[in-house]
């Protein structure tokens, strides 16, 4: 008796697109996982600097484009090379598809992937930044242009690779492309630093918002025409890009400085009026005010019902205004930490010393001045120097000075001492050394 | 019927000459040259008399672009009629390598004489052997024509990550920024120089044949 079985049926599973090893083997993915470690490990070791803040977020993240450009420029000259190095060329040429077909099937993978490895680390930050943050809204408008770059150097890239011949082009177009591009970021001319793609403003402005845009089509405008002008069966199509590329980088030339402006953000403040001075904190880090206003409490606290004292500690952008201290500065990675202050104590410490009449000129800060600014930190917020009893005198008698002055103005009455700050801070307010009271 | 024979004048070529010449090691000189070039004008332009600080780009940068070149080299374009020679390969692997980040240091060091506390002479030596190492760990690990790029990402992402990176152990990773006479720098630069150089007299760039 023979077993007859029925002759299975073949499998009907959707057949993978001939393209599509293109996108998911080989050296595509292995580019944007190369731009994802290059650009994510620095951004991790940098954290403290840039979480919990929107705009130091996304200026890290516009700022690593100087490593992650010349890596996808290299990247795509590496792809370039490739029918060269497998000898597959007179292969391709057989086929019936034209070249910039032929061109685009294998540049558009490293193109892509670089771009996406790039967004990934932009992502991977803003979501990390986003628990911490104390105020804002997240600045997204660098990253259009920053990802259009990215593919547009992949793009001239594969062109460059595709042209020169050598094992050396991708790791030169690297390094020549970092040191190009830091040039043209740290010590060009205007023209240069508005054309160059890892620009950001020097004073933490915001860009106008056509910029990423006008970008885009510089670095995108570049690479297309090369891609063109290499491969396309018309080449003077080529200029029709070429145009576009022109024309925003002239636009972004004339513009220069003015495509930066200030954050209209950073001018606003919000302040706990509750108290005298006022503490006041930038509107981009409102959800600090809490912590600030408790971190200056003890100083609030004892300066209840003291006279002459500024109106406020201000936190906005740019100078303090005649009748305003400023805030000490909140700066992530250094005075704040993922949305802590890092050290309160050294916190209350500066905004105390932010008091003393800053920027009086020398001959207003002579050594009892010196001495009472000293007493008067000791009474209010003491660092942890003057919280251990160490004292920055010249010798045992000027130290022993320093202590006794400490200790009068920490024992004297409550009018007593009120009368005698309201007094110092007349007199610092003035600039006057002289006026300062004795102790 | 006649046989003609020509006689044909054969010039014996040695060993060492047939190697060099199939490793392009004139055409790695030329480049260490070219590299060694840029980097004497761009330090040039620098203007680091006063401030040897703002040398760290060229100390950074031109050992990686040497390495480079020196790992470009290490390319063999016939690896498995290599792998039937009776003669060990070590020591021509070792000779070359050696002798080639040997050549990059002494190019180089034109370029930043003086300071050798901060960025002169010994920070290029150190990056040019630790740059190498990582290069040539990278030829065997991944084929000497992709063999700059995890230098490229390693180097570059350290010079935009330590610009405030402090403490013993940024000492060690972020030894290519580190000043000359940086310890923990010399000798992650060192291992990782050595590492290199004997993955690659053992075993030799890894055989890439046609691949892309």
């Amino acid at each position: 008796m023979a077993l007859v079985t029925e002759p299975k049926a073949p499998a009907r599973g959707r057949v993978p697109h001939p393209l599509r090893a293109e996108w998911v083997r080989g050296f595509a993915p292995w580019s944007g996982v190369a731009v994802l470690l290059t650009l994510g490990i620095p951004v991790s070791a940098k954290a403290d600097q840039w979480q919990g803040g929107w705009a130091e977020t996304a200026d890290l993240v516009h700022t690593g484009m100087l490593i992650t450009l010349p890596l996808a420029v290299a990247a795509g000259c590496w792809q370039g090379g490739r029918e060269r190095r497998r000898g597959t060329g007179d292969l391709w040429a057989t086929t019936v598809r034209p070249p910039l077909t032929r061109l685009l099937v294998a540049a558009l993978p490293v193109a892509v992937w670089v771009a996406v490895g790039y967004l990934l680390v932009a992502a991977g930050a803003l979501l990390a930044t986003w628990p911490y943050t104390q105020g804002d809204r997240p600045h997204l408008v660098l990253l259009p242009g920053d990802t259009a770059a990215m593919a547009a150097g992949a793009l001239a890239g594969h062109v460059a690779g595709r042209v020169a011949p050598t094992r050396l082009m991708a790791p030169l177009l690297a390094v020549a492309g970092y040191v190009g591009l830091g040039l043209m970021t740290a010590d060009g001319s205007e023209t240069g630093r508005a054309l160059s793609p890892t620009t950001s403003s020097l004073n933490g402005g915001l860009p106008v918002w056509w910029q990423p845009w006008a970008m885009a089509a510089w670095t995108g405008g570049l690479a297309v025409a090369a891609a063109l002008a290499y491969a396309a069966r018309r080449r003077v199509t080529a200029l029709l890009p070429l145009a576009a590329a022109l024309s925003a980088g002239a636009l972004l030339a004339q513009t220069g400085d003015g495509l930066w402006h200030t954050d209209p953000l950073g001018r606003r403040q919000v302040c706990d009026t509750s108290v005298t001075p006022a503490v006041c904190v930038n509107a981009r880090y409102a959800g600090m005010l809490p912590q600030v206003s408790d971190a200056l409490s003890g100083v609030t606290g004892k300066l209840r019902g003291v006279r002459n004292l500024p109106v406020r500690w201000a936190g906005h952008d740019g100078e303090p205004r005649a009748d305003e201290a400023a805030l000490p500065g909140i700066t992530l990675g250094w005075s704040v930490v993922r949305g802590r202050l890092a050290d309160p104590q050294q916190f209350a410490w500066e905004a105390v010393a932010a008091l003393e009449g800053y920027d009086c000129p020398d001959s207003a800060r002579t050594t009892r001045v010196m001495w009472a600014d000293d007493a008067v930190e000791s009474y209010l917020a003491p660092n942890s120097l003057q919280k251990s009893g160490k004292v920055p005198g010249d010798g045992p008698a000027e130290e022993r000075k320093l202590l006794a002055a400490r200790a009068r103005l920490a024992g004297m009455d409550e009018h007593e001492r009120r009368e005698w700050l309201s007094a110092y801070f007349a007199a610092r307010a003035a600039c006057d050394a002289k006026g300062v009271p004795a102790l | 019927m006649t046989t003609t024979h020509v006689a044909r004048a054969v010039t014996t070529t040695r060993g060492p000459l047939l190697y060099a010449r199939s490793r392009a090691l004139p055409l790695t000189v030329a480049a260490l040259a070219g590299t060694a070039a840029f980097a004497v004008w761009a330090a040039g332009r620098l203007d680091a008399y006063l401030d040897p600080d703002r040398r760290v780009p060229i100390v950074a940068l031109a050992p990686l672009l040497a390495s480079a070149v020196i790992g470009a080299s290490l390319y063999s374009a016939s690896d498995e009629l290599d792998r039937t020679a009776v003669r060990p390969w070590w020591p021509r692997r070792l000779a070359q390598l050696a002798a080639l980040t040997a050549l990059a240091a002494l190019l180089l060091t034109p370029a930043v004489l003086g300071h050798p506390e901060t960025f002169g002479p010994p920070a290029v030596l150190r990056n040019t052997l630790g740059c190498t190492g990582l290069t040539a760990t990278a030829a065997v690990l991944l084929g000497a024509r992709l063999s700059w790029l995890p230098a490229f990402g390693y180097v570059t992402a350290v010079y935009l990550g330590s610009t405030t990176a402090h403490g013993r152990a940024a000492t060690v990773w972020a030894w290519p920024t580190q000043p000359g006479a940086q310890p923990g720098a010399w000798a992650a630069a060192l291992t990782a120089f050595v590492v290199g150089a004997t993955l690659y007299a053992v075993r030799g760039a890894r055989p890439e044949g046609s691949r892309g």
